[in-house]
């Protein structure tokens, strides 16, 4: 039943200027789909297990995560996600301004699918953005199977 | 108690030292007695030895006066009984000891030749002893030719009888001089025996006396010795805690200027990001407008366009090069925080590091850099083996090698020599280039972060020798220079042998 529906994006940024970066270049990149922000983590987590159009009751989606949040750590909400049988297969694209080995590690190891650091280089940010439309228009594939 | 009284201390340190002179005085008094009662003992000895001499020589004189005596009344009592009997037995006992008599008199003579009173009485004896012999020959002569059967009158026989008493009264005078003089030669060696008897009680009891002082006083010292160990022990055990509380003061205050570069050095990243970002996007934006300035140029050429054209073609973009360069500039120094901050945080781990190889392995992976730049680098063996963190080990090494390389003087080919050896507890090693140098002003700005030296014309930001210097204050050790402008560098590094287990790990 959710063949059709597209995927919606949340993105869980307490940076307004970062927010407008990475909105601005997926757009760019041509992906239209509704991008849900949020500058906490308490009100991404509601969003998330209870809002009407949250990926438990409405559809696929795709997680940008900041980890550092003014309320809790982006590693909190990465570990609340992959917890949930619904939403452990939601594709959950860290973005960090660190780019420490040990905390990359430990995200992926929580279930983290993307980790992209958010370089002061901002082409190779911006690529990286690009890139993820790419990984937005495959990860529909399997959505669109189950 | 951590707090000592110091004035105990030096007072205690003192009366040791007083203590010890005494007890070496002490000895020394003890053999001085020793050596004075030896010599003493053996003079007195000595003199024991003459008095027994003079009190044989006294009895000597006197078995020779009792003998002269005997032979003496001998001859009397042989010519009385010849003169009675003629028989010739008697004539035979008479001549040997007229013929002994006088040889007598002159041993009493020779033997007493150190005694006026003695001499005295032998010569008053001489001529009594030669006319009473000869008065004896005499009637003896006479006797002979008498007959035989007329006995000698008593008249003949006592006719020299007062020149007999006063032989006898003579050798009984001497008898009696002899015997006074072995009262006093007695008395004199009596009184010698006491002497040495006493000085060897004495000594005996100085000796004691010392013996006794010097082990109270060993025992004080002992005592003393003691007081000042448990003293010491205390006073270790104070300083052994304090270094520790101070240690952990300092791994407190480390571990938050840590975690404050870490926090500061992230989160200065974030607005650096929108910086960044934002400049990019005015580029982006300005492409239309460029667009737009020129058609506008092209269609339209009578509206004036030359402030316009000059902000967009050349005033905008100076500007945001000078934003990008300006924001690259920062995160690169706020990267290297985070590294710095990162290699502090990271645990420590030692184990055993030839150092040779280690050194063997940096040079390798310069070594085409060398190459290129026709420099030779030496390390001269032996090298010592150090326990240590390998990472930051080498860190500190190819960051040295790796700047002697790039600081080489133009035109001087680069000669790097690199050598170690063991000092006590800890080890020394020397990088040594004949590179361009370090002015002296600089010698200690150069460890400091974001600090360079000399003509800026390398490469970098002047984080090498600030992360070398932390690295190796972590790895318990210091680091020197000793640097002439156009001559060279020379950097001293010192670390511990072995490095302590890391007690500071960050949580």
């Amino acid at each position: 039943m959710n063949t059709h529906q597209p995927v919606n994006i949340i993105m869980i940024e307490d940076d307004d200027g970062h927010a407008r970066l990475i909105e601005r270049n997926i757009r760019r990149a041509g992906i239209s789909n509704t991008i849900h922000h949020f500058t906490d983590g308490t009100s991404a987590l509601e969003f998330i297990f209870n809002g009407s159009e949250g990926p438990i009751l409405n559809g696929p989606a795709m997680v940008l995560l900041d980890l550092n949040l003014p309320d809790m750590s982006g590693t909190d909400i990465l570990t609340r996600i992959k917890s949930v049988d619904k939403l452990k297969r939601t594709p959950v694209v860290v973005l960090t301004t660190t780019d420490d080995k040990v905390e990359i590690q430990r995200c992926y190891d929580l279930g983290c699918n993307v980790y992209i650091t958010k370089p002061v280089n901002y082409e190779s940010f911006a690529d990286a953005i690009r890139q993820l439309g790419l990984f937005l228009a495959v990860i529909q594939v399997p959505e669109v199977t189950e | 108690m951590v707090a000592q009284d110091p004035m105990g201390a030096g007072r205690s340190a003192l009366s040791t030292e007083a203590i010890r002179r005494l007890l070496a005085a002490a000895l020394l008094l003890g053999a001085a007695i020793l050596v004075a009662v030896s010599l003493s003992a053996a003079w007195l000895v000595a003199r024991d030895q003459e008095y027994t001499g003079w009190v044989n020589h006294t009895y000597t004189v006197e078995r020779h006066i009792s003998r002269f005596s005997v032979l003496f009344e001998r001859a009397e009592a042989a010519r009385r009984g010849y003169l009675l009997t003629h028989d010739d037995r008697y004539l035979v006992g008479y001549r040997d000891s007229a013929t002994a008599l006088p040889k007598e008199l002159e041993a009493l003579q020779a033997l007493t030749g150190d005694n006026p009173r003695e001499l005295a009485a032998i010569t008053e004896l001489e001529p009594l002893l030669s006319n009473k012999l000869n008065t004896l020959e005499a009637s003896m002569r006479a006797a002979q030719t008498q007959s035989m059967a007329a006995p000698t009158d008593a008249a003949t026989l006592e006719e020299d009888q007062p020149l007999v008493s006063q032989i006898r009264e003579l050798l009984a005078r001497m008898v009696v001089e002899e015997n006074r003089l072995l009262q006093i030669r007695t008395e004199r060696q009596t009184a010698n025996a006491d002497l040495l008897l006493a000085a060897v009680l004495t000594a005996g009891a100085l000796l004691a006396a010392l013996s006794i002082g010097a082990v109270i006083l060993v025992r004080r010292y002992a005592a003393d010795l003691d007081g000042s160990q448990a003293e010491l022990r205390s006073v270790n055990e104070g300083l052994e805690r304090a270094v520790a509380e101070r240690t952990a003061d300092l791994t407190r205050a480390n571990d938050e200027i840590q975690r404050f570069a870490y926090i500061v050095s992230h989160d200065l990243r974030s607005p650096l990001v929108n910086v960044m970002g934002f400049t990019s996007e005015l580029e982006v934006s300005l492409k239309p407008l460029q667009a737009l300035l020129h058609e506008v140029e092209e269609k339209a050429p009578s509206i004036p366009l030359k402030a316009a054209r000059e902000a967009v073609q050349a005033d905008l973009p100076e500007s945001i090069t000078f934003i990008r360069a300006a924001t690259r500039k920062m995160d690169r120094l706020i990267n290297a925080i985070l590294r710095l901050s990162r290699e502090g945080r990271r645990t420590l781990t030692p184990e055993w590091l030839d150092m040779g190889d280690l050194l063997g392995g940096i040079v390798e992976s310069v070594q085409h850099t060398a190459l290129e730049r026709g420099a030779t680098i030496v390390l001269e063996s032996p090298l010592p083996t150090i326990s240590s963190d390998r990472l930051a080990v080498e860190q500190v090494f190819s960051n040295l090698i790796e700047n002697a390389l790039k600081y080489a003087k133009p035109g001087r080919p680069a000669r790097i020599v690199v050598r170690g050896l063991t000092t006590g507890s800890g080890c020394a090693f020397e990088i040594e280039d004949n590179g361009r140098g370090i002015a002296t002003a600089d010698h200690e700005r150069i460890f400091e972060l974001f600090r360079r030296s000399g003509p800026q014309d390398q490469p970098g930001e002047g984080i090498g020798l600030a992360h070398v210097r932390a690295l190796i204050y972590r790895l318990g050790g210091s680091i020197t220079l000793d640097s002439e402008l156009d001559r060279g560098s020379t950097f001293r590094i010192s670390l511990p042998r072995t490095l302590l287990r890391d007690r500071d790990q960050t949580a």
